[in-house]
């Protein structure tokens, strides 16, 4: 039942949800550089309201150099923007407008899904998926009950990423523990699970037949921001 | 002849007596009323009297209350801060008129439109009295004060700040708001009790203005002091209930 | 109240999620707060958090009202605090004042970010003066600076313990980058680390009859008549301030026994510090590293130690302002006749490799 499908659709429209520091924009980055790769003209969309100042925007520049269009305020454009509750970038709204695949990186807040209302377009896109992605370190989110909970709370979800790690105190069985329980929840809301993401640095302990649904290694990128 | 002592309330704590305000001050008016429903609503032991700076820090030991001092305009969030904090307690917040409606103001504004339940008392005597009878927000058009010298000019600096007015309007209906005066006693000591017994009935906010008296600054005798309340400031600012949860209110 | 945590575990988050958690677990009835970046996370999960373990949070008008709302909650006895940062921090100077002058048992955090003025929302080292010094008294104030999430943890269970026994204000001093950085740490509860809460208890509002003649009413002050009667105050807490110090002082030293350079530097700062010692050191190069933990008090005894037993030449100080911790350290440790060499980045971040090429040149 978890449907991992490798055919790319012909428009790939994606949007990352999640708890605060769940993965979002790392897992966004990572989908769109991977839809790059493959020749694919890609847009990834930087839809943090709340705190806009601190995310996508100090490693914007090196991402376009990859061949991404970002739509987010660079460093040099987002003058005060930070004490500012909610800023959208205009480019953002019509974002699905635009040609090629759009990834979309939703902030954390109450709102959760719902941030999407702001997309022209989004609700009534046929393309569209929410993945919600689940860290099962995160407090928020480190029981069957509260994943669920969290969950209920988001809205929309058409599918889940499980993203459970420590930073670089991740071990295989932290990631082991929090797959299974994330799984678990996963069955038990009949939401897919896409896959697993696994920092690459741990290429050579993660075995694809220990899990049942396919491992992703990822890179990160965000770290290369001080925060 | 036996001496005949002034009836004292029970609230009121001894060893800070006699009182330290000017004579013909009206603070002291405004303080008998508190006592005497303080001892009438039997709260003595569950009230917390927090006072501002300006002669209405005169009666930090003015009542055998528990009691604490503030800041400049400050008592209505130190006020707010106990009452979230225990709500079983019954908090009175006292101050002038430039501790609630200048320096202050941005609390009483905030604390009304939360409806916070606390009950916040204000002494309007038109000018500040400690710091040497400066211009108020409360100072009426053409009146002087050391800082309007040649009479408060509303062109320069506006029209008098009508408190209650403002209150009742950002207030739900459960508030209770209303004006009264030193020279009205027994209204004066009514509008307190329910100020304080919306409180204590958990409905919400209570702000009373008290108009009152500042020979002092004023540099009035007794008759002119009088004549000042009861000709000039009430004309200025109607007494009154400008919100009662309890009935129609009185005008 | 009801456990926050049941078991220790390890948990990925950002500083201010960790902050509201630490709250949490230290027992902290309310909170009082006013927006302002970047600690707006710490509301934000304390909202979420507070109702299910039966806290309350209240959203005042400014960070003036926060600071004095948190004055009246600690007097009623309720353990209260609040956070805020950069302008703010300068507005809750004046309620700060009042915990000073009263004794209360006041807790802050404080995620610094650019100054002066409302400077940049995102970090700086600069709220440093503000924090140990604010306010029109003589700084009777514990600062505590963290570097990691486990410390801002730590601390704020610690910053709570410290504020309700010894009743001087006390602050947990973060920064922007803390705030929104993420990283592992071990929550836990304290009573498993053997940490016993302070218990509280009211200032005003205490039990008893003061109609029934049970006791006497509280009348709490912070005005005084005369100069003397002051005077007697101010004394009377440097006195006591001064004989808590050494219990309260604490700081991180490494490396320092055979050190010619020192490199002094605090907070997140610290952690590029700490990595460029050990750079150093491989490279051959004596080097060492000194950390005060509690900016206020300072650990002077323990630095003059450090300079002593080293023979350094030089101290260099490192931080993200233009000489803050440099006038603190500087005062702090008059007398002593090593150079002070200095690398000020106001508002920016220090990475080691800032700290290895200013060491580099100046030795």
């Amino acid at each position: 039942m978890f449907a991992f499908s490798p055919e790319i659709p012909a428009k790939v429209v994606e949007a990352y949800v999640g708890e605060y520091a769940s993965g979002k924009s790392e897992l966004s980055i990572n989908r769109a550089l991977d839809l790059k790769i493959q020749g694919r003209v890609v847009t990834l969309v930087d839809l943090d309201t709340v705190e806009p100042f601190y995310t996508l925007r100090p490693i914007k520049k090196m991402l376009e150099e990859k061949g991404l269009t970002v739509i987010g305020y660079s460093r040099e454009n987002s003058f005060g923007l930070g004490e500012t509750g909610a800023m959208l970038n205009p480019a953002a709204r019509w974002a699905l407008w635009r040609e090629g695949d759009i990834i979309l990186d939703i902030g954390y807040g109450v709102f959760g899904a719902q941030t999407l209302n702001l997309v022209e377009g989004a609700n009534e896109s046929a393309e569209l998926r929410v993945i919600a992605v689940i860290n099962y370190t995160r407090p928020m989110t480190d029981s069957p009950e509260r994943i669920t909970e969290y969950i209920s709370q988001l809205g929309r979800v058409d599918a889940i990423v499980a993203n459970t790690h420590l930073g670089n105190q991740t071990t295989t069985d932290i990631i082991k523990k929090g797959t299974q329980e994330i799984l678990a929840v996963a069955r038990k809301l009949n939401i897919p699970v896409d896959y697993l993401a696994v920092d690459e640095n741990m290429r050579d302990l993660i075995e694809q037949e220990e899990f049942e649904v396919p491992v992703k290694f990822i890179h990160r990128y965000m770290p290369q921001a001080l925060w | 002849m036996e001496n005949v002592a002034p009836a004292t309330p029970k609230s009121w704590y001894l060893p800070s007596k006699p009182h330290k305000f000017c004579p013909g001050c009206g603070h002291g008016i405004v303080l008998k009323a508190l006592g005497e429903v303080i001892d009438e609503l039997e709260i003595q032991d569950k009230t917390i009297f927090g006072c501002d700076i300006g002669c209405s820090l005169l009666s930090w030991d003015f009542f055998a209350c528990d009691s604490t001092q503030t800041h400049h305009g400050r008592t209505t969030p130190v006020m707010v801060g106990i009452k979230r904090a225990r709500p079983e307690l019954i908090t009175v917040g006292y101050m002038g008129d430039g501790g609630g409606y200048s320096i202050g103001s941005q609390h009483l504004l905030n604390a009304a439109v939360r409806n916070e339940k606390v009950t916040l008392i204000l002494v309007n005597n038109t000018n500040y009295g400690m710091t040497g009878g400066q211009m108020a927000p409360t100072t009426l058009p053409g009146q002087k004060t050391e800082t309007s010298p040649f009479g408060r000019d509303p062109e320069l600096t506006g029209y008098p700040t009508k408190g209650p007015e403002f209150v009742a309007q950002l207030t739900p209906d459960n508030a209770y708001v209303a004006r009264a005066t030193v020279s009205k006693y027994k209204q004066l000591k009514r509008f307190l009790r329910n100020a304080l017994r919306n409180q204590i009935e958990g409905n919400g906010f209570s702000f009373v203005e008290v108009l009152s008296t500042c020979p002092t600054n004023w540099r009035t005798n007794a008759q002119q002091t009088w004549h000042f309340l009861e000709d000039e400031m009430e004309k200025y600012f109607p007494v009154g209930e400008l919100k009662s949860p309890f009935g129609k209110g009185e005008k | 109240m009801q456990k926050v945590i049941t078991e220790t575990k390890k948990a990925f988050m950002t500083g201010n999620e960790t902050a509201a958690w630490a709250a949490l677990v230290s027992g902290a009835d309310v909170m009082f707060g006013y927006p302002i970046t970047p600690q707006n996370e710490i509301m934000h999960y304390w909202t979420r958090l507070a109702p299910q373990y039966d806290r309350s949070f209240l959203q005042t008008e400014d960070e003036i009202s926060a600071g004095f709302t948190v004055c009246g909650a600690v007097q009623s006895g309720k353990k209260a605090f609040t956070a805020t940062a950069g302008p703010g921090n300068v507005l809750m100077q004046e309620p700060f004042g009042m915990a000073e002058g009263m004794r209360l048992p006041l807790v802050a955090i404080i995620q610094q970010r650019g100054g002066p003025s409302s400077g940049t929302v995102v970090y700086s080292q600069q709220e440093v003066t503000l924090t140990t010094f604010g306010g029109n008294g003589e700084g009777y104030r514990i600062v505590y600076s963290t570097s990691t999430h486990q410390e801002i943890y730590d601390y704020i269970i610690k910053g709570f313990n410290t504020a309700w026994k010894y009743r001087f204000p006390t602050f947990i001093l973060g920064d922007g980058y803390q705030a929104k950085m993420r990283e592992p740490l071990e929550m836990y509860d304290p009573a498993e680390r053997g940490i016993k809460m302070v218990d509280t208890y009211p200032l005003i509002g205490l039990e008893g009859s003061i109609a029934a003649s049970q006791r006497d009413p509280q009348h709490l002050c912070n005005i005084y008549s005369l100069e003397e009667e002051l005077y007697e105050v101010v004394m009377k807490y440097s006195a006591e301030f001064e004989a808590i110090s050494p219990e309260l002082v604490e700081y991180e030293e490494k490396s320092c026994d055979d050190a010619e350079i020192i490199v002094v530097s605090h907070g997140v700062v610290s952690r590029a510090a700490d990595d460029a010692v050990k750079a150093l050191r491989a490279q051959g190069i004596k080097v060492g590293y000194f950390r005060p933990i509690t900016l206020r008090p300072y650990p002077q005894k323990q630095l003059r130690e450090a300079i002593a037993k080293s023979g350094a030449k030089k101290l260099l100080v490192a931080e993200s302002a233009y000489g803050q911790l440099y006038r603190l350290t500087r005062q702090e440790i008059y007398g002593e006749t090593v150079n002070i060499e200095t690398l000020f980045m106001p508002g920016v971040g220090i990475v080691d490799y800032d700290i290895i090429n200013k060491v580099k040149s100046i030795l």
